[in-house]
């Protein structure tokens, strides 16, 4: 288990490196007195400072450790594991040495791209941990192409069945396997919106969200069915259908799963860059107006 | 417009068949997303590839930007569509066929029965890299709005306001850097002009900036005595003047730190100036207070004498009051032997010493104020609203040669005023034997209440008198002018109001728990506390059952007066007695 190891690796070492700088960070801070009120500007809120601010860089630096393929100062999984506990070391440190002063500023700022990073990569962590296995189960081992090379063989398969059936059933099975949707927007992967419609008759597309509304359609006519061909052609057709419902519920968790472990990297990494310009600025503003 | 779509395909007996599907949209789409008008699969094939817009009778073909058909054999990203025309993309063919009656456009389809499930996969969004999120793009973003609002803005809003031009409010310039609000009247005064104090990048304040508006304030040190060390320059006002810190009223870091940075090692760099090492508050850490007293000497001016008052500094333990009054107060809290003139009761500490607006200093103790209503100047018995004038020897002499004059020349009054007092037996008062001229009589009995006031009873009891022995009774008596000291330490701060209630102390027991006024039978005991009292209560560290002082809590960094350690040392002159004096120094103290 990747994530077992990520967190417990050699028995949890970085925890108690975090744990310490915690411990220590808190004892600096309350050296502060009440002579003035505690934040950046005293000698221990510098020192707070300085050592977020590395921590930041280094953190950086698993973005680059990770695909240095040769480099063998440390291995990525035990940089991972650092790079989760000291990174949340940050969330302490950054609070103490902003003596919890914010404001409308280029420094508040920075303090909450850093609380967005961390807060993304928390996310992160948790779909790193609990994720693949959903994944995995949901697929059933194989990979989701073969869900896709299913679908697309049902789908054959139920055009050339409809095709034997009534006009209008053929149109509805056809229009339906045109119009039904997979994936999509960011907001139709991570949520699995369904804007399946199939064209029944003369009428106006019907909505079709999982298929249901087709499978009814078709099922509806079973009853009526006249001669024996059709109704075991409808039989068929009915079968086909349903399995294609199953085939695209498990694409659509699939892709929902899989924008869900990913979505967060859309916010980890691009917000961690405009943290370190605003890191940079932070530090030199501060200088700027001494 | 209205479309038909003709699907040519193979039925399931090999014979080719047609699928129809009519259209009524403003434009037919052609892409592999599943809303398109004309959705076909495979590669190559973009979710939105191309649309055909019918205008004026002319069918137009419009590729999406990047992506290209087959027009008749040829690559093509927009063309004109005449009947006949061939598209295709991704192995489908769609050829513009003559309409039916009642349609504007019909299209064959020839469906590329040669699509796999890879390419089938493909027609779909199915990976949130194909969504417009994009890492980069973000990043990008995010970084160029970090510099804008982290740096351009606020380098153009600086460099406009140094230019002295005003910026719009609603622009964030660079206040946008301020690391927190300024001080609630900083606020007031500067606002958003940052470089009101923020005067050149990379420059810590400078005090010149200070000082535009705070020009009254006195430094720590005046200049010449600084001259006098090796200290170099006094810090930064910054430097304690913490500004753009929450709490917004926060501005002056109290800490004892700096102050004793110095003051902790009077050796290093204090040269010709003589300072006690102070560590913090506390019996070891905090030298023995050194009360500032008065103390006259006699001095000669002219043909006569006077006093000269100079403030002396002293240890607390030698300390003697010099006030040159003669005063117990033990003997007027005792209520055996005082009590107040009107409800009969024991006198209170506040009947003398009431306590100013300051909270700190008391009104000056004067005859009229707080002597004369127990203690009147009167003098004949026989006329008890009849009182010397206080303060003013030379006046009391005239007076009393005035009243007996008029007293022994008044025909109406008899020769003599009965006296009330009891006759000594065996003696005749003066008075009544007087048997010379009214004015002999007078003046004989004058000099004799003259010498009874300033030697016996009257004057002596509080001051102290110089019989010069001179044969002119003007000029014999000399008083000894009393001073009492206003502030023993004058360069620091001590609230009495605050100390008026100590726990469970109240009223005088408050007052005595400091000053042992119960015991002090003379005028020269100095009740002042020392440090020791203090320390009882306080100390400069928090503590259980002790209340934190800081160093400012009672000295001040910014003398109140600049001169004041120059006055310090040199002296209060104030002559008593006006230069027409004629008598000469000397003579002995009446009445000891």
């Amino acid at each position: 288990m990747i994530h077992r190891n990520l967190l417990m690796y050699r028995g949890a070492r970085y925890l108690w490196w975090s744990l310490g700088l915690i411990v220590s960070s808190c004892v600096l801070y309350f050296t502060q007195g009440d002579a003035q009120p505690p934040n950046g500007g005293t000698w221990q809120g510098y020192v707070l400072g300085t050592i977020g601010a590395l921590l930041i860089a280094w953190l950086t630096m698993l973005g680059i450790r990770k695909r240095s393929y040769s480099s063998t100062l440390g291995t990525v999984q035990g940089w991972t594991s650092a790079h989760v506990y000291l990174g949340s070391t940050l969330v302490v440190i950054a609070t103490l040495h902003s003596g919890v002063q914010v404001g409308w500023n280029l420094h508040t700022l920075t303090y909450v791209l850093m609380w967005v990073v961390i807060l993304s990569g928390f996310f992160g962590l948790y779909t790193y941990m609990s994720y693949p296995q959903r994944i995995a189960k949901n697929r059933e081992g194989g990979a989701r192409a073969e869900l896709f090379a299913e679908l697309f063989e049902l789908d054959r398969d139920a055009r050339s069945v409809a095709s034997r059936c009534a006009p209008d059933i053929a149109i509805a099975v056809d229009s339906a396997i045109e119009r039904t949707t997979l994936g999509g927007g960011i907001y139709a992967q991570l949520f699995s919106r369904d804007d399946s419609y199939f064209i029944r008759g003369e009428g106006k597309p019907i909505r079709n969200p999982d298929q249901q509304a087709l499978i009814d359609f078709v099922g509806s006519r079973l009853p009526r069915a006249a001669k024996g061909a059709e109704a075991a052609n409808l039989q068929q057709l009915i079968v086909l259908l349903c399995r294609r419902q199953a085939v695209l519920r498990r694409i659509r968790r699939d892709i929902r799963l899989y924008g869900w472990l990913r979505i967060w990297l859309y916010f980890h990494v691009p917000v961690t860059i405009a943290l370190l310009v605003a890191l940079v600025l932070h530090i030199i503003s501060t200088f700027f107006y001494w | 417009m209205d479309a038909l779509l003709r699907e040519l395909r193979e039925g399931p007996d090999g014979i080719p068949e047609y699928y129809d599907t009519e259209i009524t949209s403003k434009e037919l789409t052609i892409g592999s997303a599943s809303d398109r008008n004309i959705q076909l699969l495979g590669r190559g094939i973009a979710a939105e590839h191309a649309v055909i817009v019918r205008a004026g009778g002319q069918l137009t073909l419009e590729c999406r930007r990047g992506e290209l058909v087959l027009l008749n054999g040829k690559k093509r990203a927009t063309a004109r569509l005449k009947l006949g025309d061939v598209i295709e993309l991704g192995g489908h063919r769609l050829r513009i066929a003559p309409p039916p009656p009642g349609f504007d456009v019909a299209i064959e389809l020839q469906a590329n029965e040669l699509v796999d499930a890879s390419a089938f996969e493909g027609a779909f969004r199915t990976d949130l890299s194909q969504t417009w999120l994009g890492k980069r793009t973000m990043a990008w973003t995010g970084v160029a709005l970090v510099m804008l609002f982290g740096l351009l803005l606020p380098m153009l809003v600086m460099k406009l306001h140094h230019a002295g031009k005003q910026t719009p409010s609603w622009l964030l310039g660079d206040e946008f850097w301020s690391t927190g609000p300024l001080h609630q009247v900083h606020q007031q005064a500067i606002g958003e002009r940052c470089e009101t104090c923020h005067q050149k990048l990379f420059q810590r304040v400078q005090d010149s900036a200070c000082e535009q508006c705070h020009r009254t304030t006195h430094d720590h040190i005046m200049p010449a005595r600084l001259a006098l060390t090796e200290l170099g320059p006094t810090p930064r006002c910054a430097t304690c003047h913490r500004e753009h810190n929450v709490p917004q009223t926060f501005l002056v870091n109290r800490s004892d730190g700096q102050c004793v940075d110095c003051h902790g090692d009077p050796e290093d760099g204090f040269g010709q100036i003589k300072l006690d090492r102070v560590l913090g508050f506390g019996l070891a850490r905090h030298p023995e207070f050194k009360p500032h007293l008065l103390a006259s000497t006699t001095v000669r001016v002219g043909s006569g004498f006077g006093y000269e008052w100079k403030t002396v500094v002293a240890e607390l333990d030698k300390a003697k009051e010099r006030s040159n009054l003669k005063f117990s107060h033990q003997q007027h809290m005792d209520p055996d032997r005082v009590l107040r003139r009107g409800d009969s009761q024991p006198m209170n500490c506040a009947d003398c010493h009431r306590l100013e607006a300051d909270g700190e200093h008391f009104t000056p103790i004067r005859m009229q104020d707080q002597c004369s209503q127990c203690h009147e100047l009167t003098f004949d018995p026989a006329s008890p609203d009849r009182q010397l004038p206080h303060g003013k020897p030379r006046e009391v002499v005239l007076t009393l040669q005035d009243y007996f004059t008029r007293k022994f020349s008044d025909p109406n009054m008899g020769r003599v005023a009965p006296r009330e007092r009891r006759r000594i037996p065996g003696q005749q008062r003066e008075e009544e034997n007087c048997t010379g001229a009214p004015f002999d009589c007078a003046m004989r009995a004058a000099r004799k209440e003259i010498e009874t006031q300033f030697t016996r009873r009257g004057c002596v009891g509080c001051h102290g008198v110089i019989d010069t022995r001179s044969a002119n009774i003007i000029d014999r008596f000399q008083v000894i002018p009393i001073r009492f000291v206003r502030d023993y330490f004058p360069a620091n701060r001590f609230d009495h109001r605050s100390h008026q209630i100590q726990g469970k102390l109240t009223g005088d027991e408050a007052c005595l728990s400091c000053h042992a006024a119960k015991k002090s039978q003379d005028s020269a005991d100095l009740m002042i506390p020392g440090i020791a009292k203090c320390t009882e209560c306080h100390a400069d560290k928090a503590a259980a059952e002790r209340v934190t002082v800081q160093c400012v809590s009672c000295h001040d960094y910014h003398p109140r007066e600049p001169g004041l350690l120059q006055t310090m040392s040199s002296s209060i002159s104030t002559w008593l007695d006006g230069p027409e004096t004629k008598t000469r120094p000397g003579g002995e103290l009446a009445g000891s």
